[in-house]
């Protein structure tokens, strides 16, 4: 395996670039299919693997800059992208962003800022998978698939046991000015709305400290109303800024090791290729499904992480490492066979 | 007010933000003049290493452009042609009906 150990000149290390081109791979599948960048896999990895943790980040945000951009083109292909929603949770995500990064900076003047962040972080991602594990065992659509159309229009509108889901009630709170967004099907809400929701998201990416794709991508299936596939192109558009934003700022600080970034981008690019055709043969509800599974997992991976930073028995954080790793690397198996067979059979998969 | 107008607010109030902030990326605090001053060691490299690793010491904005927009380039040329390939296998994507 030497042959593939290359220097890498900015990062001052040598690496394995067949581990690179994989990790990429891996995170490719995943921020196509869930419309996530992925820095939550990659920078831990790259950090394990031996980068420096400004280096990983660094390196992380350009891949995931030109990793975005091809499955961008490929959701826009498929109708899944709403550009003015994208266009506006850019804009108002920054505002967040930065109200979440000052509350960071005040609670390091308080004291321990990263056991709170942890904490956070693990509640936010069991809260979010376990809500959605419900709502996909409450609305698992049970009929056959004859009157699947059916079914699903009597979801779009009402949840099964009567109640309007969240979005349908931010719907109807009418301060204007309202705004539509066809694109998504939606005819009127309220801009206010809206903006609060971005708002929120942009908070959590900035006092997380992360991109925000897997934040943007739930609030705007459960708080907007948007279909799971129109959510995840449009949450896209959002990562693709900053990661754009991200890896222009990184290497100017000199802090994106080019060549691992190139290759990391050979795996990425094909895997979000692959990830982002796969939307079109899962539903809606399985996206969410694997969407849910995998942010639990996530979250124990930063528990067992908390352990290490509480114990400091460095088994933990290699444990956290293999079970993030491994949940990707998984995911990413699921998503490329379930695809592959329902293309040779030439329909939708029932998750 | 307007959708259009409402818009256009939104976006300027983003450039308000993030010019700023990347200016102060480019230059301000400590920590970041430290990391502009880094160089790296080129006696011993060759070829687009060493290249990469001059432009490193000598222009960070070079860098950081040529960064930016290497990325985009190799990005958006795999992404072609991984399309092609998954076409040929079967696996074209075109508008799909958003069913949940």
């Amino acid at each position: 395996m030497d042959i593939f150990h290359i220097y890498l000149p900015i990062a001052g290390i040598e690496f394995n670039a067949l581990l690179l081109v994989l990790i990429g791979f891996c995170v490719g599948v995943l921020g196509g299919f869930f419309g996530v960048g992925g820095g939550w896999i990659v920078t831990p990895a790259l950090n394990i693997f031996g980068f420096q943790m400004a280096f990983a980040i660094g390196t992380d945000l350009s891949n995931i800059f030109g990793q975005t951009l091809g499955a961008v083109k490929k959701h826009q292909k498929m109708g899944n992208i709403d550009w003015k929603l994208g266009l506006i949770s850019i804009a108002t995500s920054i505002v967040g962003l930065e109200i979440g990064s000052e509350v960071i900076l005040a609670l390091e003047k308080a004291g321990e800022v990263g056991m709170i962040v942890r904490w956070c972080y693990m509640l936010l991602l069991w809260g979010l998978g376990s809500y959605m594990l419900h709502d996909y065992l409450r609305m698992r659509p049970k009929e056959s698939q004859e009157n699947a159309v059916e079914q699903t229009q009597a979801s779009d509108s009402k949840s099964r046991n009567g109640h309007p889901r969240i979005s349908e009630r931010l719907h109807r709170i009418n301060i204007p000015p309202m705004i539509s967004f066809p694109s998504s099907g939606i005819e009127g809400v309220s801009i206010w709305i809206i903006l609060l929701v971005f708002l929120f998201t942009g908070f959590l990416s900035g006092f997380l400290g992360v991109g925000g794709g897997f934040i943007i991508m739930p609030a705007l299936v459960y708080l907007i109303g948007l279909p799971t596939a129109v959510a995840v192109g449009t949450s896209l558009v959002t990562v693709l800024f900053s990661g754009a934003y991200g890896c222009f700022t990184y290497a100017l600080k000199g802090r994106v090791e080019l060549t691992a970034a190139m290759i990391l981008l050979v795996g990425s690019a094909i895997g979000v290729q692959i990830g982002a055709t796969a939307v079109k043969y899962i539903r809606g509800y399985g996206i969410r499904l694997l969407f849910a599974v995998m942010i639990l997992l996530a979250g124990c991976s930063i528990a067992i992480e908390q352990v290490y930073k509480l114990t400091g028995i460095a088994a933990y954080s290699a444990t956290a490492g293999i079970v993030i790793m491994g949940t990707a690397l998984c995911m990413v198996l699921i998503i490329i066979v379930r695809m592959w067979l329902q293309a040779r059979r030439g329909r939708d998969i029932q998750l | 007010m307007s959708t259009k107008k409402m818009f256009a607010l939104l976006f300027l109030s983003f450039l308000f933000i993030s010019v700023p902030t990347i200016s102060a990326a480019a230059g301000g605090g400590e920590k970041e003049t430290a990391a502009l001053n880094q160089k790296v060691d080129t006696s011993k490299l060759t070829g687009i290493n060493r290249w990469v690793a001059e432009m490193y010491n000598g222009d960070r904005v070079l860098y950081a452009i040529v960064v930016t927009l290497v990325m985009a380039a190799l990005g958006t040329s795999l992404a072609f042609l991984t399309d092609l390939i998954l076409k040929s296998l079967g696996l074209e994507v075109s508008r799909i009906s958003h069913r949940e």
